[in-house]
């Protein structure tokens, strides 16, 4: 195990960032914010569900019980989902990425970088166009 | 060293993970879109958040289950990881049945 640990971070070893570049990290990321979002959607769905204990009608009574207890009483919860939005936009625009790749669309190293910049263009501005148009509906300022 | 060795089992699901990730793309984006602006019907709500759940729950947790088995963990191991996977998946599914019911039934 510490041997195998070494060899993956030690001179010349996969995992060592001296020798990482785009692709690898972007492999290692897209890991990374698997495992937060899995727990952020566990999450999520469980605030849900107990949110909705309190709700009679249709979704815009679910989220008026979902503002109350979780945005406006404590703004980390808000500042959470924020920064769970970016994960989630480089997430799903790496994983178009890895689709394309797998499907054959643009298998060249060149073209792929490319493809990558592109995308997280996208889920940048996407993110900060939700941001911008979504914030004051939900009380967030 | 045969964790994730193609297996039918392990093709198939490899294949619903690219699968489902395309269509969580769409939906989430629809998704961030209803509960921020849109207006749609309870139905169509009820619909899109059950679908979404089953999707969502099912590419994290075998997502999940791909980044453990990257690690030698041995076949007792994989096979105790696949199935606390799935009941934490199943127990989630619940809750997220249980979130969405006034919606289910009060569409």
């Amino acid at each position: 195990m510490t041997r195998r640990i070494a060899r993956l971070f030690g001179r010349g070893g996969d995992l060592n960032p001296r020798n990482m570049r785009l692709g690898i990290w972007a492999w290692l990321i897209q890991r990374v914010s698997g495992i937060v979002l899995v727990v952020f959607v566990v999450g999520h769905v469980v605030a849900i569900s107990q949110a909705s204990f309190a709700l009679r009608g249709p979704l815009v009574t679910m989220l008026d019980g979902l503002r109350t207890p979780f945005y406006y009483v404590d703004r980390t919860f808000l500042a959470i989902d924020l920064i769970m939005l970016g994960i989630i936009a480089f997430h799903g625009m790496n994983g178009i990425r890895i689709v394309l790749f797998d499907t054959g669309v643009g298998v060249g190293l060149r073209s792929h970088k490319v493809i990558f910049w592109i995308l997280i263009a996208v889920a940048v501005v996407t993110s900060g166009l939700v941001i911008y148009f979504g914030l004051p509906l939900l009380g967030g300022t | 060293m045969s964790a994730n060795r193609s297996t039918p089992t392990n093709v198939w699901l490899w294949l619903f993970q690219r699968v489902t990730a395309v269509l969580l793309v769409v939906i989430l984006g629809v998704h961030l879109w209803l509960s921020n602006f849109g207006q749609a019907s309870a139905s169509l709500r009820a619909i899109l958040g059950v679908v979404l759940l089953g999707l969502a729950l099912f590419h994290g947790f075998n997502g999940v289950r791909t980044v453990i088995f990257d690690f030698d963990i041995g076949a007792q191991g994989r096979k105790f990881t696949t199935m606390l996977l799935l009941l934490l998946g199943m127990v989630s599914l619940l809750f997220g049945i249980q979130g969405l019911w006034p919606l289910i039934v009060g569409g």
